[in-house]
């Protein structure tokens, strides 16, 4: 008799059982070299009945009378029957798998596993050792470096911050260019939910960062449209396809514990200058926020503030890390543990992880405990089941950021050099409870806002799928799988009593965001081999979806409170600003897949669905989108054999994907009026009296969907018996007619429009390389290098519009995200310093300051001019060392930072020769047309106030994003089977030390540019006095109890 | 066996490709109204001329008609001229987009309910008048209608005033306005006129007031046009003639409904400007000291100003002259209590009928009007009637006009400037259009041209951005406007 374990899966107990007669058989598996091949599963053939070989290659099992045929298998060696007969003792020799290039699999869209070498388009698999132990606890984050064609780039070192993918380029002018999540084949919001703008929040998390790392089997990035064209629209920026851990057949129950610890620093501020301190012109001023004052050890005069009128001398001196010190040291504790077992008929995993992070800011963290379970069964020759459910709880702390009155940030820009910024760390109130900041009375203390102004987002969510399949007969499979993703975020934003962000009086929001995802997909897939003619392979899918996503927000917003601590909505004497919002979408699609493979090596599909949105006019609501791909591998055709080149495919695809509208942009709508903004602002209802005012979009109701098409070439070469593997690919994309809020000039009356236009182009190249340079007994050397170079342009844009805004509204000190006909997508406009016609500023005689600036010129462009990244992994026996650099090159930030910091006079350029004169270079204009070179001396403060004006001009506060980074490092020990052999409790144990983020060198800015304040967005480019980076470094622990 | 499994599928197949209709139909939007009556429009844009008034662009013209000093932000900039990206948020949110608010009014109460009409009329004018008089040549006759005029043309200033062809002048817009409001009116504003309670007869006051306005403004450029205005409007007698009719815009302590004054220079800003050392002092020369302290705060007994431009270190905030209760309503936040934003008024009326006097030969005394717009504006502050009379004993010669008829627009001018703290647009106009009162450039003045007050504010760059229309390079500051001295 035997038992096999209990699975447990959302309440749901199976217990399956067999009772015959048995005996026991037991045996040896060796490989070709006679070694004892270890985790080998061993299993009676049609049966559940098996077992794994331990660390000598030995195994025992129980077999009824009724067994006849063992079946021996183990990744990378072929599969070994054996017939049992009368025998009890069995010597079985594996051998390697034939097959040059063993066959990969890869998990496509609709969660389809497919031969990699059947797929006319490129994806990129990432395995779980090259996102596990690696510093971060944020899927996207993980990704960074690693993956041709991606561009990654996270807002900021703040706990939970978000971070922004965009796969092959942006391909939509206004709508999300975020790839979409797919977890175990069912899509899973990925967004971001805003409370406020982000100049003047906290950084909310993008919502992929739910995902538990630890629990991720493999990422599959699908990369174009032709890979993506069976997600529908909202693939049409790209998949990114996680499949989560399963219980491996035929291990028994695996429990393995994973504990990890990092901290992390500040990284990425700029210098500072150490002379100089408070005050201006050189004059001390002791509630000074510039750092123009006298020069540290000065003769103390009482003119210069550094002797009181008692002719004492006061103190006087450079805090040198007053500024740096307000970032803490975060810490970052994260455990996971998994239950995971199976056989080949079931299979399941418990995974429970828990993430405790401390963030970089003052009072500010990030938690997230995952539970999962998931199951699944073959229950009967035609029945199979699975079902997961995941359950997250989340919480995330922040402070605002940003440039607004509440901003803890924005006020360490005011500090100058000889400011005791500590102090006011313990001291930030005032016994009656106002704040205590001498710099400004009418910002607050950093502290204050930090501890006093919490942001708090809790967030609760819940995926589950349930897939059956029926094959009712062996060439039809009808499966039907449902997945609901649903999530409440709870913000709570507290501004206290006496704060200065709203003029002292207090302020309490709830801000509840609901989302419910559910997807629901019915896939018939018909298979028949020698189809027509031999060897040809042909699979047809049908497959019927249904999406629906909810959403509803409701803010209360509670003004005036009475009690001061007191942070319920009921302390508050006003409500009138509070409101709800809600949204449906549905979609409704058709699709159908044809693949058929020719003897292995000539692959053609052929794709099309239609999809009927509710966001549309109903009578341009129904769009239907096809592709086309093939892959052809030519050596296995041609029957090539040779020593370099082991395998070949060329790839070609063809894919369009059109893309519906949000909801609710069909009609011209009314809003409650409200004029003003951070300095001034009024609301209605004024009192009892209701006000409303026309939105300042116009709808259109004749909205049709947008549409992007793409072009992909691409090989795939395997050299040297498969050690270098290569894969190439050249896209094209098109998008055309997008779905656009075109600005209007506002003295039509109204700021955008709704509407069909414009067409933009992405082209690139990407390379991944995969080389295994040294393979010996016990060293390994395997490099990846990765190398991706997009150009975007915007062809057009609408009749008559050569330029707008991508996001209306979001002018920073008049640099804005633009499109430009012409230009790359994303192009920061904004004014610039009026040159000379060779390009030399102008300066006003008069002043020997820059002459005046030019309104509309493009001052910055995020695009990046290639990235690429190299991953270097050594295996000495059990030791692994891997690191990660990648490097960026080109690609602009507007810096309000380094501007600011100019302004006062707290960076170190502006320290340098300060008492000496300065010239700003440029030209300036004679009478006759000519030039001669600016000779007008300025102070050094003239100087460097001139050179830091965030308005007016913003060209000077524009650097480059060049950037060269240590981003991971990893050394890990696994201890030898040798020794965890002797253990009774552990079967693996792994040690690593890793670091992240350890070094960069940016040749071309005086900050880590590796940041936007817009995180998640297609607003890129921007340092708006937000959070620096982080540098990651700690230690896990890996485990696998016997 | 196998026909049942047939049956099963084709089940499936029947429920899965029923595509539903219903399903699908799920677009209402359950957020927004797609329709709201004209009532609750007009407290919208009647705030809105307050903002216009009292925001940005008054606030600014505030610094640079010397009533107050930068010491830092925006306030600091436009001390020294330089004035790019500062008025984007009034031209795109205050001005342009209340445009269209007041023509779908106009469209929805013209036949049935011209009262609404009407005021919209008022409104829209007044609006207008801001745009023009600050930038010079703006869109017009084609602003608010984004599907008609995507791009809308820049009218000439001479245009918007007088009109010419197509292009309905602002002048006539108030009369048809006017008229409107003695039109039979199916529903009348109540509560919703937040100025007048419905009082149909202010509305006329306001309106025919308004008109002086515009007529004085052109009155360097087209004498005859403006005396011929002003004199019906003194025809017609029905004009603002009392504090208590003045256009003005209420506002309340409750956060959210706050004065914008209050909210710029007692909550979020007030470090960022404050009383002018140029107006205390020219206050002190004329005596005016009483008036003085009602407009700013006058710490530990000594009113302390700042230079325009200046950049030594300014006085803690508690020694610094601000903005007193008669501007801000309250000193402190939360507010204790609440001032309207002052648009047309008795006293600017009054200067205005005194000034026409003087210039166009209008009806009317003079000297009595003149005095007439002194009390009226010293009353308004709070001033006593005993402070007043006792000022008009001891100062006979400011009170009274004499000399040539610059000497005496001099005068009046510089009267109605001291009046119109609060309002400083009106300032500013009467500064560009008469050289009065004299004020010299702020130190270390920058922008365009350091060495004239700005003409004209600068061009809007993301109007520039999307309407080719707009000049760019944009119009230099110390180009004047059509009627521009």
């Amino acid at each position: 008799m035997k038992k096999i374990p209990l699975l447990l899966v959302l309440s749901l107990c199976f217990v399956i059982q067999s009772m015959a007669q048995t005996k026991t058989i037991s045996g040896l598996v060796r490989d070709e070299k006679n070694s004892p091949v270890q985790s080998a599963s061993v299993f009676v053939k049609g049966t559940v009945t098996g077992t794994v070989t331990n660390g000598e290659g030995r195994f025992t099992l129980s077999v009824s009378d009724a067994a006849k045929v063992l079946v021996i298998s183990l990744v990378g060696y072929s599969d070994k029957e054996v017939t049992i007969g009368t025998s009890s003792q069995f010597d079985i020799v594996l051998l390697p798998a034939e097959s040059k290039q063993l066959q990969e699999v890869v998990v496509t869209a609709l969660g389809i596993p497919r031969d990699k070498r059947s797929l006319g388009y490129a994806t990129q698999n990432i395995k779980a050792e090259e996102i596990q132990d690696k510093g971060d606890i944020s899927i996207a984050n993980l990704l960074q470096g690693k993956v041709s064609g991606v561009d990654i780039t996270g807002a900021s070192g703040s706990a939970g911050a978000s971070t922004n993918i965009n796969i092959r380029g942006i391909t939509s002018f206004q709508g999300s260019n975020q790839p979409l999540f797919v977890v175990d084949g069912i899509p899973i919001n990925n967004e971001v939910d805003l409370s406020f703008s982000p100049l003047r929040d906290q950084q909310p998390a993008n919502r992929a960062i739910d995902l538990n790392p630890n629990n991720i089997e493999s990422v599959n990035i699908l990369k174009g449209p032709a890979a993506a064209v069976l997600y529908g629209s909202r693939a049409s920026a790209g998949a990114i396809i996680v499949t989560t851990k399963k219980g491996t057949p035929g291990q028994k129950p695996n429990v393995s514990l994973n504990s990890s610890y990092s901290f992390q620093d500040v990284t990425g501020l700029p210098d500072y200058q150490n002379q100089y301190g408070a005050g201006t012109g050189g004059l001390y001023n002791p509630i000074g926020t510039t750092s123009w004052g006298p020069a540290f050890n000065s003769t103390p005069s009482l003119i210069n503030g550094l002797m009181n009128t008692a002719g004492q001398v006061v103190d006087y001196k450079a805090y040198p890390d007053n500024i740096r010190n307000f970032y803490e040291r975060g810490t970052t504790f994260d455990n996971s543990l998994s239950l995971r077992g199976g056989d080949n008929r079931q299979n399941y995993n418990l995974s429970l992880g828990n993430t405790d992070q401390k963030g970089l800011l003052p009072n500010t963290s990030f938690k997230r405990t995952n539970i999962s379970a998931a199951f699944n069964a073959i229950l009967s020759d035609r029945f199979s089941l699975g079902v997961s459910a995941q359950y997250i709880d989340g919480k995330q702390v922040g402070i605002t950021q940003g440039n607004g009155a509440g901003s803890a940030l924005f006020q360490l820009f005011s500090v100058p050099r000889s400011f005791d910024l500590e102090f006011y760390k313990t001291h930030y109130k005032n016994a009656d409870g106002t704040v205590n900041w001498p710099l400004n009375t009418t910002r607050d203390n950093p502290y204050f806002a930090a501890y006093e102004n919490p942001v708090t987002g809790k967030n609760s969510r819940l995926i589950g799928n349930v897939k059956i399949g029926y094959d009712p007969f062996k060439w039809l499979n009808i499966s039907y799988r449902l997945g609901v993703d649903q999530y409440t975020d709870r913000r709570k934003i507290i501004i206290a009593l006496n704060s200065a962000a709203v003029g002292g009086v207090g302020r309490v929001v709830e801000d509840n965001f609901y989302k419910r995802e559910i997807n629901g997909d019915l896939i018939i897939t018909a298979k028949k081999e020698n189809f027509f003619i031999k060897n040809l392979n042909a699979t047809l899918l049908l497959g019927n979806g249904i999406n629906e996503r909810v959403y509803q927000n409701e803010y209360i917003q509670a003004d005036e409170l009475n009690i001061p601590g007191y942070y319920n909505v009921s302390n508050a004497n006003k409500f009138d600003q509070s409101g709800e919002t809600s949204r449906i979408r549905r979609l409704y699609g058709y699709y159908a897949q044809a693949s058929f493979g020719y003897d292995n090596y000539l692959f053609v599909e052929l794709t099309g669905r239609t999809d009927q949105s509710s966001t549309l006019p109903k009578d341009k609501n129904t769009y239907f989108y096809p592709s086309v791909s093939t892959s052809f591998v030519f050596t296995d055709a041609l029957k090539i054999q040779s020593r370099v080149l082991s395998y070949g495919k060329i790839r070609a695809s063809y894919a369009k994907v059109g893309r519906d509208a949000d909801p609710y942009q069909l009609d011209n709508v009314y809003l409650t009026g409200s004029f003003g903004n951070n300095v001034a602002q009024f609301t209605f209802p004024y009192g009892t009296i209701p006000g409303w005012a026309a939105s300042t979009t116009i709808g259109s109701k004749t909205l049709s969907p947008e549409f992007t098409s793409s072009y992909e070439v691409g090989v795939n070469f395997g050299l040297f018996k498969d050690r270098i593997n290569i894969d190439a690919a050249y896209f094209t994309g098109v998008s055309k007619d997008q779905i656009l809020r075109i600005a209007l000039p506002t003295s039509t009356g109204y700021n955008t429009k709704v509407g069909n236009s414009g067409k933009m182009t992405n082209k690139g190249f990407e390379l991944l390389v995969n080389a295994n340079i040294i393979s010996t007994k016990d060293f390994r050397w395997d490099a990846t290098f990765n190398f991706t170079r997009i150009r975007n342009k915007v062809v057009s844009i609408a009749e008559g519009v050569t330029s707008f805004p991508i996001a209306s509204g979001f002018s920073f000190g008049g640099a804005v995200a633009s499109f430009v006909e012409g230009q790359p997508y994303g192009v920061v406009v904004g004014n610039k310093y009026l040159r000379s016609p060779d390009g030399q500023y102008l300066i006003n005689p008069a002043t020997g300051t820059f002459f005046g600036s030019e309104a509309n010129q493009i001052i910055a462009d995020p695009n990046r001019d290639f990235t690429s990244g190299l991953t270097n992994t050594f295996k000495y026996k059990t030791v692994t060392f891997s690191f990660l650099m990648d490097y960026k090159q080109g690609g602009d930030v507007v810096s309000w930072g380094v501007i600011a910091n100019r302004l006062t006079g707290a960076l170190e350029e502006t320290g340098v020769d300060r008492e000496q004169p300065r010239i700003l270079p440029g030209v300036i204009a004679l009478p006759n047309d000519k030039y001669v070179p600016n000779n007008i001396q300025i102070p050094a403060q003239v100087y460097w106030q001139a050179m830091g004006q965030t308005s007016g001009a913003g060209d000077l506060g524009v650097f480059d994003a060049t950037v060269l980074r240590l981003r991971e490092v990893s050394l890990s020990i696994d201890l030898p089977k040798s020794i965890t052999a002797l253990s009774k409790v552990f079967s693996d144990l792994r040690f690593t030390v890793f670091g992240r983020n350890l070094w960069y060198y940016a040749p071309n800015s005086p900050f880590d540019t590796e940041v936007n304040t817009y995180g998640a967005s297609n607003l890129r480019g921007f340092e708006l006095q937000s959070t620096p980076n982080v540098r990651s470094m700690g230690a896990s622990l890996r485990m696998t109890l016997k | 066996m196998k026909m049942k499994r047939y049956i099963l599928i084709i089940a499936m197949f029947i429920v899965a490709f029923t595509s539903c209709k219903k399903f699908i139909d799920v677009n209402t939007n359950p957020n927004d109204p797609v329709d709201v009556p004209a009532k609750l429009l007009l407290t919208n844009t009647t705030i809105g001329t307050a903002w216009i008034s009292g925001s940005y662009l008054g606030r600014a013209a505030a610094v640079l008609m010397q009533y107050n000093a930068g010491l830092s932000g925006d306030p600091n900039d436009i001390d020294v001229y330089q004035m790019d990206d500062k008025f984007d948020n009034a031209w795109n949110f205050e001005i342009y987009t209340t445009i269209p608010n007041l023509r779908i009014i106009i469209n929805k109460t013209q036949a049935e309910s011209p009262a609404y009409a009407g005021i919209a009329k008022l409104q829209m004018a007044y609006i207008f008048s801001v745009a023009t008089d600050l930038w010079g040549d703006v869109p017009y006759s084609q602003a608010g209608f984004a599907t008609e005029f995507p791009q809308p043309r820049f009218d000439k200033q001479e245009d918007i005033y007088q009109g010419n062809g197509d292009i309905k002048g602002l002048l006539d817009l108030v009369k048809e306005g006017v008229a409107d409001l003695s039109k039979p009116s199916t529903t009348k504003p109540t509560t919703d006129d937040i100025v007048y309670a419905g009082n149909l007869d202010k509305w006329k006051r306001m309106g025919n007031t308004l008109l002086l306005k515009l007529a004085i403004q052109i009155s360097t450029r087209n004498p005859t046009l403006a005396k011929s205005t002003i004199s019906d409007v003194i025809t017609g007698n029905t004009f603002i003639n009392d504090n208590s009719l003045d256009y003005e815009v209420p506002f309340a302590n409750s956060t959210s409904n706050q004065n914008p004054y209050f909210q710029y220079d007692i909550v979020y800003r007030p470090d960022e400007e404050m009383a002018s050392l140029r107006f205390i002092n020219m206050m002190k020369l004329l005596n005016d000291t009483v008036r003085l302290n009602k407009y700013y705060t006058k710490p530990n007994g000594v009113f302390t100003g700042y230079d325009n431009g200046n950049n030594v270190v300014a006085p803690t905030l508690a020694n610094r002259s601000r903005y007193n209760t008669y501007v801000v309503g309250s000193l402190v936040s939360p507010a204790t209590a609440a001032v309207p934003v002052r648009i047309i008024t008795n006293y600017q009326r009054a200067f205005i009928l005194a000034e026409a006097a003087v210039i166009l030969g209008t009806a009317g005394d003079a000297n009595a009007l003149y005095q007439e717009g002194i009390k009226a504006s010293m009353k308004k502050t709070g001033m006593t009637d005993a402070e007043i009379n006792t000022y008009f004993a001891t100062n006979p010669a400011i009170v009274t006009l004499a000399g040539t008829t610059a000497q005496k627009q001099q005068q009046i001018i510089t009267q109605k400037y001291i009046a119109s703290v609060g309002n400083a647009l009106e300032a500013y106009n009467d500064f560009r259009r008469t050289g009065y009162p004299a004020l010299t450039v702020s130190q270390f003045a920058a922008g365009d041209d350091p060495n004239s007050i700005p003409k004209r504010y600068p061009y809007i760059s993301t109007e520039a951005q999307r309407n080719p229309n707009q000049p760019n390079p944009r119009i230099r500051t110390n180009v004047k406007v059509w009627w521009g001295l």
